[in-house]
Protein backbone atom coordinates (compact mmCIF):
# COMPACT_ATOMS: atom_id res chain seq x y z
CA UNK A 1 0.00 0.00 0.00
CA UNK A 2 1.01 3.84 -0.75
CA UNK A 3 -0.03 5.50 2.51
CA UNK A 4 3.00 6.61 3.10
CA UNK A 5 2.52 9.28 5.61
CA UNK A 6 0.51 6.49 7.30
CA UNK A 7 3.33 4.07 7.33
CA UNK A 8 6.01 6.45 8.98
CA UNK A 9 3.19 7.40 11.44
CA UNK A 10 2.99 3.61 12.75
CA UNK A 11 6.96 3.41 12.01
CA UNK A 12 7.93 5.92 14.11
CA UNK A 13 8.03 5.12 17.42
CA UNK A 14 9.79 1.86 17.30
CA UNK A 15 12.52 3.92 14.99
CA UNK A 16 12.59 6.53 17.03
CA UNK A 17 13.22 3.94 19.90
CA UNK A 18 16.05 2.44 18.43
CA UNK A 19 17.30 6.09 17.24
CA UNK A 20 17.68 6.86 20.70
CA UNK A 21 17.94 4.12 23.12
CA UNK A 22 19.76 1.75 20.97
CA UNK A 23 22.19 3.80 17.86
CA UNK A 24 22.60 7.24 19.71
CA UNK A 25 24.28 5.34 22.72
CA UNK A 26 26.35 3.18 20.59
CA UNK A 27 27.82 6.61 18.65
CA UNK A 28 28.13 8.13 22.22
CA UNK A 29 30.52 5.14 22.95
CA UNK A 30 32.81 6.52 20.11
CA UNK A 31 32.97 9.88 21.29
CA UNK A 32 33.82 8.87 24.85
CA UNK A 33 36.29 6.83 23.79
CA UNK A 34 38.50 9.94 22.56
CA UNK A 35 38.43 11.82 26.19
CA UNK A 36 39.16 11.12 29.17
CA UNK A 37 35.87 10.69 31.20
CA UNK A 38 35.98 9.38 34.56
CA UNK A 39 33.22 9.58 37.09
CA UNK A 40 34.17 13.31 38.38
CA UNK A 41 35.29 14.61 35.02
CA UNK A 42 31.75 13.49 33.34
CA UNK A 43 29.67 14.91 36.14
CA UNK A 44 31.52 18.30 36.12
CA UNK A 45 31.39 18.06 32.29
CA UNK A 46 35.18 18.70 32.52
CA UNK A 47 36.67 15.49 30.14
CA UNK A 48 39.12 15.82 27.67
CA UNK A 49 39.63 15.13 24.44
CA UNK A 50 42.38 13.18 24.55
CA UNK A 51 42.52 11.99 20.61
CA UNK A 52 43.66 8.07 20.69
CA UNK A 53 45.04 8.34 23.53
CA UNK A 54 43.08 5.57 25.27
CA UNK A 55 43.44 3.21 22.37
CA UNK A 56 47.73 3.82 22.70
CA UNK A 57 46.95 3.15 26.22
CA UNK A 58 45.17 0.06 25.66
CA UNK A 59 48.04 -1.06 23.24
CA UNK A 60 50.28 -0.98 25.78
CA UNK A 61 48.37 -2.64 28.26
CA UNK A 62 49.07 -5.98 28.88
CA UNK A 63 46.03 -7.34 30.24
CA UNK A 64 44.21 -5.72 27.26
CA UNK A 65 46.81 -8.00 24.94
CA UNK A 66 45.55 -11.08 26.98
CA UNK A 67 41.99 -9.78 26.82
CA UNK A 68 42.33 -9.69 23.36
CA UNK A 69 43.64 -13.19 22.35
CA UNK A 70 41.21 -14.75 25.04
CA UNK A 71 38.30 -12.85 23.03
CA UNK A 72 39.86 -14.90 20.18
CA UNK A 73 40.06 -18.26 21.80
CA UNK A 74 36.91 -17.93 23.63
CA UNK A 75 35.00 -17.50 20.48
CA UNK A 76 37.19 -20.03 18.24
CA UNK A 77 36.57 -22.74 19.85
CA UNK A 78 33.26 -21.77 21.07
CA UNK A 79 31.93 -21.95 17.05
CA UNK A 80 33.97 -24.87 16.88
CA UNK A 81 32.32 -27.23 19.35
CA UNK A 82 28.80 -25.15 19.02
CA UNK A 83 28.57 -26.05 15.59
CA UNK A 84 29.82 -29.34 15.67
CA UNK A 85 27.39 -30.71 17.80
CA UNK A 86 24.79 -28.64 16.80
CA UNK A 87 25.12 -30.28 13.07
CA UNK A 88 25.21 -33.50 14.75
CA UNK A 89 22.13 -33.42 16.56
CA UNK A 90 20.37 -31.35 13.76
CA UNK A 91 21.19 -34.55 11.35
CA UNK A 92 20.20 -37.15 13.92
CA UNK A 93 17.05 -35.05 14.16
CA UNK A 94 16.01 -34.73 10.80
CA UNK A 95 13.89 -37.87 10.77
CA UNK A 96 10.53 -38.66 12.60
CA UNK A 97 10.76 -40.96 15.42
CA UNK A 98 9.03 -41.04 18.79
CA UNK A 99 8.86 -38.44 21.40
CA UNK A 100 10.69 -36.40 18.79
CA UNK A 101 8.90 -33.11 19.84
CA UNK A 102 9.94 -33.37 23.62
CA UNK A 103 13.41 -33.99 23.34
CA UNK A 104 13.39 -31.21 20.90
CA UNK A 105 12.26 -28.67 23.62
CA UNK A 106 14.45 -30.45 25.76
CA UNK A 107 17.74 -29.03 23.88
CA UNK A 108 16.68 -25.41 24.09
CA UNK A 109 16.68 -25.79 27.90
CA UNK A 110 20.52 -24.07 27.98
CA UNK A 111 18.60 -21.37 25.85
CA UNK A 112 15.62 -21.06 28.02
CA UNK A 113 17.57 -21.09 31.58
CA UNK A 114 18.01 -17.46 32.79
CA UNK A 115 22.40 -16.86 32.44
CA UNK A 116 22.21 -16.58 36.05
CA UNK A 117 21.71 -19.95 36.68
CA UNK A 118 23.44 -21.68 34.03
CA UNK A 119 25.73 -19.21 35.28
CA UNK A 120 26.07 -20.17 38.95
CA UNK A 121 25.74 -24.01 38.31
CA UNK A 122 29.11 -23.37 36.48
CA UNK A 123 30.63 -21.50 39.42
CA UNK A 124 29.58 -24.54 41.26
CA UNK A 125 30.97 -27.05 39.06
CA UNK A 126 34.21 -25.69 37.70
CA UNK A 127 35.02 -24.27 41.90
CA UNK A 128 37.78 -26.28 43.60
CA UNK A 129 35.71 -28.10 45.35
CA UNK A 130 32.49 -28.02 43.29
CA UNK A 131 31.32 -30.90 41.28
CA UNK A 132 33.98 -31.48 38.15
CA UNK A 133 37.07 -32.02 40.64
CA UNK A 134 34.48 -34.25 43.41
CA UNK A 135 34.05 -36.35 40.31
CA UNK A 136 37.83 -36.59 39.39
CA UNK A 137 39.12 -36.74 42.52
CA UNK A 138 36.64 -39.58 43.78
CA UNK A 139 37.46 -41.97 40.47
CA UNK A 140 41.24 -41.33 40.75
CA UNK A 141 42.01 -38.96 37.78
CA UNK A 142 43.58 -36.51 39.51
CA UNK A 143 44.61 -36.53 43.19
CA UNK A 144 44.56 -33.23 43.56
CA UNK A 145 41.54 -30.52 42.84
CA UNK A 146 42.36 -28.68 39.37
CA UNK A 147 41.63 -24.70 39.93
CA UNK A 148 39.94 -24.70 36.69
CA UNK A 149 38.65 -21.25 37.71
CA UNK A 150 40.59 -19.88 40.56
CA UNK A 151 44.25 -19.95 39.24
CA UNK A 152 46.80 -20.40 36.04
CA UNK A 153 45.49 -20.58 32.68
CA UNK A 154 42.20 -22.42 32.81
CA UNK A 155 40.08 -20.46 33.55
CA UNK A 156 39.19 -19.05 30.40
CA UNK A 157 38.90 -22.47 28.88
CA UNK A 158 36.69 -23.23 31.87
CA UNK A 159 34.66 -20.48 30.96
CA UNK A 160 34.61 -21.40 27.28
CA UNK A 161 33.43 -25.12 28.01
CA UNK A 162 30.44 -23.36 29.29
CA UNK A 163 29.55 -20.91 26.73
CA UNK A 164 30.04 -24.37 24.53
CA UNK A 165 26.53 -25.82 26.73
CA UNK A 166 25.24 -22.47 26.39
CA UNK A 167 25.34 -22.03 22.36
CA UNK A 168 24.13 -25.23 21.38
CA UNK A 169 20.26 -24.97 20.87
CA UNK A 170 20.78 -21.56 18.88
CA UNK A 171 23.46 -23.77 16.56
CA UNK A 172 20.81 -26.63 16.48
CA UNK A 173 17.87 -24.40 15.54
CA UNK A 174 18.99 -22.71 12.66
CA UNK A 175 21.11 -25.92 11.31
CA UNK A 176 17.70 -27.69 11.47
CA UNK A 177 15.60 -25.56 10.24
CA UNK A 178 17.77 -25.75 7.36
CA UNK A 179 17.86 -29.13 7.14
CA UNK A 180 13.86 -29.09 6.70
CA UNK A 181 14.20 -27.28 3.29
CA UNK A 182 16.57 -30.02 1.54
CA UNK A 183 13.90 -31.90 -0.58
CA UNK A 184 14.08 -35.22 0.98
CA UNK A 185 14.07 -37.49 -2.75
CA UNK A 186 17.15 -36.37 -3.22
CA UNK A 187 18.99 -37.85 -0.24
CA UNK A 188 16.56 -40.72 -1.25
CA UNK A 189 17.84 -41.12 -4.27
CA UNK A 190 21.11 -40.56 -3.48
CA UNK A 191 20.74 -43.07 -0.74
CA UNK A 192 19.35 -45.79 -3.67
CA UNK A 193 22.59 -44.68 -5.42
CA UNK A 194 24.60 -46.30 -2.81
CA UNK A 195 25.89 -43.01 -0.98
CA UNK A 196 26.80 -44.02 2.26
CA UNK A 197 24.99 -41.45 5.44
CA UNK A 198 28.74 -39.78 5.13
CA UNK A 199 29.10 -39.14 1.63
CA UNK A 200 25.55 -37.52 1.73
CA UNK A 201 26.41 -35.11 4.63
CA UNK A 202 29.70 -34.20 2.70
CA UNK A 203 28.25 -34.16 -1.08
CA UNK A 204 24.89 -33.30 -0.88
CA UNK A 205 23.76 -31.49 2.46
CA UNK A 206 26.64 -29.30 3.26
CA UNK A 207 26.88 -27.66 -0.09
CA UNK A 208 22.77 -27.16 0.05
CA UNK A 209 22.82 -25.91 3.43
CA UNK A 210 26.03 -23.66 2.89
CA UNK A 211 23.93 -20.06 3.22
CA UNK A 212 22.64 -21.45 6.21
CA UNK A 213 26.08 -22.70 7.41
CA UNK A 214 27.31 -19.17 7.07
CA UNK A 215 24.58 -17.38 8.63
CA UNK A 216 24.79 -19.57 11.43
CA UNK A 217 28.97 -18.94 11.58
CA UNK A 218 28.31 -15.30 11.08
CA UNK A 219 25.79 -14.79 14.24
CA UNK A 220 27.52 -17.03 15.93
CA UNK A 221 30.92 -14.99 15.68
CA UNK A 222 28.86 -12.28 16.64
CA UNK A 223 27.25 -13.33 19.25
CA UNK A 224 30.14 -14.83 20.89
CA UNK A 225 32.46 -11.93 20.56
CA UNK A 226 30.42 -9.69 22.58
CA UNK A 227 29.67 -12.38 25.81
CA UNK A 228 29.29 -10.69 28.79
CA UNK A 229 27.05 -12.50 31.61
CA UNK A 230 28.35 -15.78 32.22
CA UNK A 231 31.69 -14.45 31.81
CA UNK A 232 31.26 -11.98 34.33
CA UNK A 233 28.87 -14.78 36.74
CA UNK A 234 32.14 -17.63 36.57
CA UNK A 235 34.99 -15.54 36.77
CA UNK A 236 34.64 -11.58 36.61
CA UNK A 237 36.83 -11.87 34.15
CA UNK A 238 39.50 -12.91 36.68
CA UNK A 239 41.38 -14.13 38.87
CA UNK A 240 43.86 -11.41 38.33
CA UNK A 241 42.38 -10.48 34.56
CA UNK A 242 43.07 -13.54 33.69
CA UNK A 243 39.74 -14.59 31.83
CA UNK A 244 38.46 -11.53 30.42
CA UNK A 245 36.58 -10.82 26.85
CA UNK A 246 36.45 -7.68 25.35
CA UNK A 247 32.85 -6.95 27.01
CA UNK A 248 33.65 -7.89 31.03
CA UNK A 249 37.40 -5.92 31.15
CA UNK A 250 35.38 -3.06 29.30
CA UNK A 251 32.81 -3.16 32.18
CA UNK A 252 35.07 -4.15 35.22
CA UNK A 253 36.83 -0.43 33.49
CA UNK A 254 33.83 1.39 33.70
CA UNK A 255 31.98 0.15 37.04
CA UNK A 256 34.64 -1.22 39.02
CA UNK A 257 37.32 1.71 38.34
CA UNK A 258 35.47 4.35 36.76
CA UNK A 259 37.14 4.65 33.95
CA UNK A 260 34.52 5.43 31.19
CA UNK A 261 36.51 6.46 28.35
CA UNK A 262 39.22 3.83 28.28
CA UNK A 263 35.93 1.28 29.04
CA UNK A 264 34.46 2.85 25.62
CA UNK A 265 37.69 2.02 23.67
CA UNK A 266 37.56 -1.03 24.61
CA UNK A 267 33.87 -1.49 23.69
CA UNK A 268 35.04 0.30 19.77
CA UNK A 269 37.68 -2.16 19.18
CA UNK A 270 35.54 -5.30 19.89
CA UNK A 271 32.82 -3.41 17.70
CA UNK A 272 35.78 -3.62 14.96
CA UNK A 273 36.54 -7.16 15.65
CA UNK A 274 33.21 -8.15 14.98
CA UNK A 275 32.93 -6.44 11.83
CA UNK A 276 35.94 -7.82 10.26
CA UNK A 277 34.87 -11.29 11.12
CA UNK A 278 31.12 -10.68 9.44
CA UNK A 279 32.54 -9.03 6.64
CA UNK A 280 35.72 -12.43 6.52
CA UNK A 281 32.63 -14.64 6.22
CA UNK A 282 30.38 -12.49 4.09
CA UNK A 283 33.62 -13.16 1.56
CA UNK A 284 32.20 -16.91 1.12
CA UNK A 285 29.01 -16.38 0.85
CA UNK A 286 30.06 -14.15 -2.83
CA UNK A 287 32.13 -17.10 -3.68
CA UNK A 288 29.57 -19.40 -4.18
CA UNK B 1 10.96 -60.30 15.70
CA UNK B 2 8.06 -58.19 17.30
CA UNK B 3 11.15 -57.00 19.21
CA UNK B 4 12.78 -55.89 16.49
CA UNK B 5 10.33 -53.78 14.98
CA UNK B 6 9.92 -52.28 18.49
CA UNK B 7 13.46 -51.38 18.10
CA UNK B 8 13.54 -50.06 14.53
CA UNK B 9 10.45 -47.84 15.59
CA UNK B 10 12.70 -46.55 18.86
CA UNK B 11 16.06 -46.54 17.57
CA UNK B 12 16.23 -43.49 17.17
CA UNK B 13 14.66 -42.12 19.70
CA UNK B 14 17.38 -43.67 22.13
CA UNK B 15 20.15 -42.26 20.15
CA UNK B 16 18.54 -38.77 20.65
CA UNK B 17 17.50 -39.50 24.25
CA UNK B 18 21.22 -39.77 25.06
CA UNK B 19 22.84 -36.67 23.80
CA UNK B 20 19.74 -34.59 24.82
CA UNK B 21 20.09 -36.66 28.51
CA UNK B 22 23.66 -34.90 28.39
CA UNK B 23 22.85 -31.23 27.52
CA UNK B 24 19.95 -31.43 30.83
CA UNK B 25 22.45 -33.07 33.32
CA UNK B 26 23.40 -29.38 34.85
CA UNK B 27 19.75 -28.80 35.04
CA UNK B 28 19.31 -32.24 36.68
CA UNK B 29 22.11 -31.60 39.14
CA UNK B 30 20.42 -27.83 39.96
CA UNK B 31 17.24 -29.33 41.20
CA UNK B 32 18.75 -31.98 42.95
CA UNK B 33 21.52 -29.51 44.40
CA UNK B 34 18.40 -27.57 46.05
CA UNK B 35 17.15 -31.08 47.68
CA UNK B 36 20.45 -31.34 49.68
CA UNK B 37 22.21 -30.14 52.49
CA UNK B 38 25.73 -28.17 52.15
CA UNK B 39 27.98 -31.55 53.50
CA UNK B 40 25.78 -33.68 51.25
CA UNK B 41 26.32 -31.39 48.03
CA UNK B 42 30.01 -31.62 48.14
CA UNK B 43 30.26 -35.30 48.88
CA UNK B 44 32.86 -36.66 46.82
CA UNK B 45 31.72 -38.78 44.64
CA UNK B 46 28.71 -36.00 43.97
CA UNK B 47 25.62 -38.03 45.00
CA UNK B 48 23.97 -38.54 41.48
CA UNK B 49 20.45 -38.77 43.85
CA UNK B 50 19.79 -36.68 46.98
CA UNK B 51 20.64 -39.12 49.66
CA UNK B 52 18.08 -37.23 52.35
CA UNK B 53 15.96 -35.16 50.02
CA UNK B 54 14.30 -32.21 52.33
CA UNK B 55 12.36 -29.52 50.82
CA UNK B 56 13.22 -27.16 53.76
CA UNK B 57 15.86 -25.34 50.73
CA UNK B 58 13.26 -24.75 48.51
CA UNK B 59 10.98 -23.33 51.29
CA UNK B 60 13.93 -21.37 52.49
CA UNK B 61 14.67 -19.82 49.44
CA UNK B 62 11.30 -18.93 48.37
CA UNK B 63 10.71 -17.04 51.49
CA UNK B 64 14.09 -14.85 51.11
CA UNK B 65 13.93 -14.74 47.39
CA UNK B 66 9.88 -13.60 46.83
CA UNK B 67 10.33 -10.12 46.57
CA UNK B 68 13.12 -10.54 44.10
CA UNK B 69 10.72 -12.58 42.54
CA UNK B 70 8.38 -9.72 42.54
CA UNK B 71 10.70 -7.26 40.46
CA UNK B 72 11.59 -9.76 38.14
CA UNK B 73 7.84 -9.89 37.16
CA UNK B 74 7.34 -6.59 37.15
CA UNK B 75 9.96 -5.79 35.15
CA UNK B 76 9.18 -8.81 32.89
CA UNK B 77 5.09 -7.07 32.55
CA UNK B 78 6.71 -3.76 32.22
CA UNK B 79 9.13 -4.75 29.03
CA UNK B 80 6.30 -6.78 27.50
CA UNK B 81 4.24 -3.92 27.89
CA UNK B 82 6.86 -1.36 26.02
CA UNK B 83 7.78 -4.08 23.39
CA UNK B 84 3.91 -4.85 22.05
CA UNK B 85 2.81 -1.06 22.10
CA UNK B 86 6.30 -0.06 20.00
CA UNK B 87 6.55 -3.36 17.64
CA UNK B 88 2.71 -4.13 16.94
CA UNK B 89 2.71 -0.82 14.82
CA UNK B 90 6.01 -0.70 13.03
CA UNK B 91 5.67 -4.68 12.56
CA UNK B 92 2.55 -3.45 10.12
CA UNK B 93 4.11 -0.40 8.67
CA UNK B 94 6.74 -2.89 7.54
CA UNK B 95 4.91 -5.63 6.41
CA UNK B 96 1.94 -3.54 4.90
CA UNK B 97 3.42 -0.67 2.98
CA UNK B 98 5.73 0.55 0.98
CA UNK B 99 7.87 3.58 1.18
CA UNK B 100 10.96 4.94 0.66
CA UNK B 101 13.09 4.60 4.11
CA UNK B 102 11.61 0.83 4.19
CA UNK B 103 14.92 -1.26 3.83
CA UNK B 104 16.96 1.45 5.93
CA UNK B 105 14.73 1.25 8.45
CA UNK B 106 14.66 -2.74 8.45
CA UNK B 107 18.35 -2.89 8.20
CA UNK B 108 18.33 -0.37 11.51
CA UNK B 109 16.41 -2.39 13.63
CA UNK B 110 17.89 -5.54 12.46
CA UNK B 111 21.42 -3.86 13.44
CA UNK B 112 20.22 -3.01 16.90
CA UNK B 113 19.02 -6.49 17.38
CA UNK B 114 22.23 -7.94 17.21
CA UNK B 115 23.79 -4.66 19.26
CA UNK B 116 25.93 -6.25 22.38
CA UNK B 117 24.15 -4.79 25.47
CA UNK B 118 27.65 -4.06 26.68
CA UNK B 119 28.21 -1.32 23.67
CA UNK B 120 25.07 0.54 24.88
CA UNK B 121 25.48 0.52 28.88
CA UNK B 122 27.79 3.04 29.70
CA UNK B 123 26.36 5.50 27.86
CA UNK B 124 23.10 4.70 28.70
CA UNK B 125 24.12 4.72 32.67
CA UNK B 126 25.72 8.16 31.95
CA UNK B 127 22.56 9.57 30.92
CA UNK B 128 19.96 7.62 32.97
CA UNK B 129 22.09 8.92 36.26
CA UNK B 130 21.21 12.53 34.70
CA UNK B 131 17.82 12.00 34.24
CA UNK B 132 16.87 9.95 37.47
CA UNK B 133 16.40 6.43 35.80
CA UNK B 134 19.15 4.73 37.60
CA UNK B 135 17.47 2.83 40.88
CA UNK B 136 14.90 2.97 38.94
CA UNK B 137 12.48 0.06 36.81
CA UNK B 138 11.73 2.22 34.16
CA UNK B 139 15.18 2.92 33.60
CA UNK B 140 16.07 -1.06 33.02
CA UNK B 141 12.89 -1.58 31.34
CA UNK B 142 14.02 0.94 28.57
CA UNK B 143 17.26 -0.65 28.44
CA UNK B 144 16.02 -4.28 27.95
CA UNK B 145 13.16 -3.06 25.36
CA UNK B 146 16.30 -2.27 23.09
CA UNK B 147 16.07 -5.70 22.01
CA UNK B 148 13.14 -6.64 22.38
CA UNK B 149 11.67 -4.21 20.05
CA UNK B 150 13.49 -4.96 17.14
CA UNK B 151 13.25 -8.68 17.87
CA UNK B 152 9.08 -8.81 18.42
CA UNK B 153 8.64 -6.50 14.90
CA UNK B 154 10.89 -9.11 12.68
CA UNK B 155 8.83 -11.61 14.26
CA UNK B 156 5.84 -9.99 14.20
CA UNK B 157 6.15 -8.39 10.62
CA UNK B 158 6.73 -12.25 9.09
CA UNK B 159 3.33 -12.63 10.40
CA UNK B 160 1.60 -9.97 9.34
CA UNK B 161 2.78 -10.14 6.03
CA UNK B 162 0.56 -13.46 5.63
CA UNK B 163 -2.67 -11.54 6.36
CA UNK B 164 -4.01 -10.89 2.76
CA UNK B 165 -4.03 -7.38 1.81
CA UNK B 166 -7.56 -7.67 0.26
CA UNK B 167 -9.20 -7.57 3.99
CA UNK B 168 -7.18 -4.03 4.54
CA UNK B 169 -8.82 -2.84 1.18
CA UNK B 170 -12.28 -3.71 1.85
CA UNK B 171 -12.08 -2.32 4.64
CA UNK B 172 -10.62 0.83 3.62
CA UNK B 173 -13.67 0.97 0.75
CA UNK B 174 -15.91 0.14 4.05
CA UNK B 175 -14.54 3.29 5.55
CA UNK B 176 -12.21 2.25 7.98
CA UNK B 177 -9.13 4.55 9.20
CA UNK B 178 -5.79 3.05 9.11
CA UNK B 179 -6.38 2.89 13.11
CA UNK B 180 -9.34 1.30 12.91
CA UNK B 181 -7.50 -1.31 10.92
CA UNK B 182 -4.74 -1.85 12.39
CA UNK B 183 -6.92 -2.19 16.24
CA UNK B 184 -9.77 -4.06 14.55
CA UNK B 185 -7.95 -6.13 11.94
CA UNK B 186 -4.36 -6.33 11.96
CA UNK B 187 -3.95 -6.59 16.01
CA UNK B 188 -6.54 -9.76 15.98
CA UNK B 189 -5.50 -11.46 13.18
CA UNK B 190 -2.20 -11.37 14.45
CA UNK B 191 -2.75 -12.94 18.18
CA UNK B 192 -0.45 -16.58 17.13
CA UNK B 193 2.55 -14.65 16.44
CA UNK B 194 1.74 -12.00 19.54
CA UNK B 195 1.29 -14.29 21.46
CA UNK B 196 5.21 -15.86 20.11
CA UNK B 197 6.52 -12.33 20.24
CA UNK B 198 5.02 -12.11 24.04
CA UNK B 199 6.72 -15.52 24.94
CA UNK B 200 9.71 -14.82 23.77
CA UNK B 201 9.81 -11.57 25.04
CA UNK B 202 9.15 -12.27 28.12
CA UNK B 203 11.61 -15.15 28.47
CA UNK B 204 14.46 -12.67 27.53
CA UNK B 205 13.78 -9.84 29.76
CA UNK B 206 13.34 -12.64 32.97
CA UNK B 207 16.47 -13.42 32.54
CA UNK B 208 17.87 -10.27 32.08
CA UNK B 209 21.00 -9.75 33.96
CA UNK B 210 23.06 -6.98 32.88
CA UNK B 211 20.69 -4.19 32.64
CA UNK B 212 19.87 -4.68 36.59
CA UNK B 213 23.36 -5.09 37.45
CA UNK B 214 24.41 -2.18 36.32
CA UNK B 215 20.87 0.37 37.04
CA UNK B 216 19.66 -1.01 39.57
CA UNK B 217 21.76 -0.69 42.97
CA UNK B 218 18.95 -0.92 45.25
CA UNK B 219 18.50 -4.06 46.84
CA UNK B 220 14.59 -3.52 47.22
CA UNK B 221 13.72 -2.64 43.42
CA UNK B 222 16.67 -5.67 42.04
CA UNK B 223 15.10 -8.45 40.25
CA UNK B 224 15.66 -12.49 40.90
CA UNK B 225 18.90 -12.40 38.12
CA UNK B 226 20.68 -9.96 40.60
CA UNK B 227 19.22 -11.37 44.17
CA UNK B 228 20.63 -14.67 42.83
CA UNK B 229 24.07 -13.01 41.89
CA UNK B 230 24.34 -11.25 45.32
CA UNK B 231 24.51 -14.53 46.89
CA UNK B 232 27.44 -16.08 45.03
CA UNK B 233 29.27 -12.16 46.13
CA UNK B 234 28.75 -13.83 49.51
CA UNK B 235 31.70 -15.19 51.50
CA UNK B 236 30.63 -18.54 51.86
CA UNK B 237 28.55 -19.74 49.63
CA UNK B 238 25.30 -21.51 50.27
CA UNK B 239 25.46 -23.45 46.84
CA UNK B 240 22.37 -25.48 48.22
CA UNK B 241 20.29 -22.71 48.94
CA UNK B 242 21.51 -20.87 45.30
CA UNK B 243 20.79 -24.03 43.65
CA UNK B 244 16.93 -23.98 45.26
CA UNK B 245 16.65 -20.60 44.19
CA UNK B 246 18.20 -20.81 40.72
CA UNK B 247 15.69 -23.77 40.51
CA UNK B 248 12.75 -21.79 41.42
CA UNK B 249 13.55 -18.90 38.95
CA UNK B 250 14.36 -21.38 35.86
CA UNK B 251 10.80 -22.88 36.61
CA UNK B 252 8.21 -20.57 34.72
CA UNK B 253 10.22 -19.90 31.42
CA UNK B 254 11.28 -23.64 31.52
CA UNK B 255 7.40 -24.36 32.02
CA UNK B 256 7.11 -21.99 29.43
CA UNK B 257 9.30 -23.36 26.54
CA UNK B 258 8.10 -27.36 27.13
CA UNK B 259 4.75 -25.90 26.30
CA UNK B 260 5.83 -23.77 23.38
CA UNK B 261 8.92 -25.08 22.75
CA UNK B 262 7.23 -24.87 18.83
CA UNK B 263 6.59 -21.67 19.01
CA UNK B 264 10.08 -20.64 20.47
CA UNK B 265 11.94 -22.86 17.59
CA UNK B 266 9.29 -20.79 14.84
CA UNK B 267 10.43 -17.13 16.69
CA UNK B 268 13.86 -18.09 17.07
CA UNK B 269 14.08 -18.93 13.16
CA UNK B 270 11.77 -16.15 11.74
CA UNK B 271 15.37 -14.04 11.16
CA UNK B 272 15.71 -13.05 14.89
CA UNK B 273 18.12 -14.14 17.18
CA UNK B 274 19.05 -14.46 20.70
CA UNK B 275 22.53 -15.91 21.48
Amino acid sequence: MKETRTAYFFLLPALLYVLVFGLYPLLYNVSLSLKDVTFITYVQGTARFVGLGNYSELANDPIFRRTFSNTLLFTGLSILFQFTIGFFLALLFNRSFPLKGILQSLIMVPWVLPIIVSGSFFRWFFSDNGMLNGFLTAFGIVTRPIPWITSGHLPIFSVTMANIWLGIPFNFVLLYTGLQGIPEELLESAAIDGATGWQRVVYIITPLLRPVILATLTLGCIFTVKVFDLVWIITQGGPGDVSHLFSTLSYSLAFNKLHFGKASAVLVVMLLVVMLLTVFLNLFQKEA
Amino acid sequence: MKRKKVWTQWKWTVYAAIPTGIIILPLYFIAIGGFQSVAEIFHKPPHLFPPNPTTAYYKDALFTLAPYLRNSLIIALGVLGVTLVVALPSAFALAKFQFLLKRPASFILAFTQVLPATAIIIPLFLIFSRVGLINNYLGVILGISVFTIPFATIVLNAYIQAIPSGLIEAALIDGAGFFRIFTSIIVPLASPAIATASILTLIMAWGDFIFALSFLKERTLQPMSIGLYNFIGQYGIQWNKLMAGSMIFAIPPLIVALLAGKAIVAGLTAGAFKE
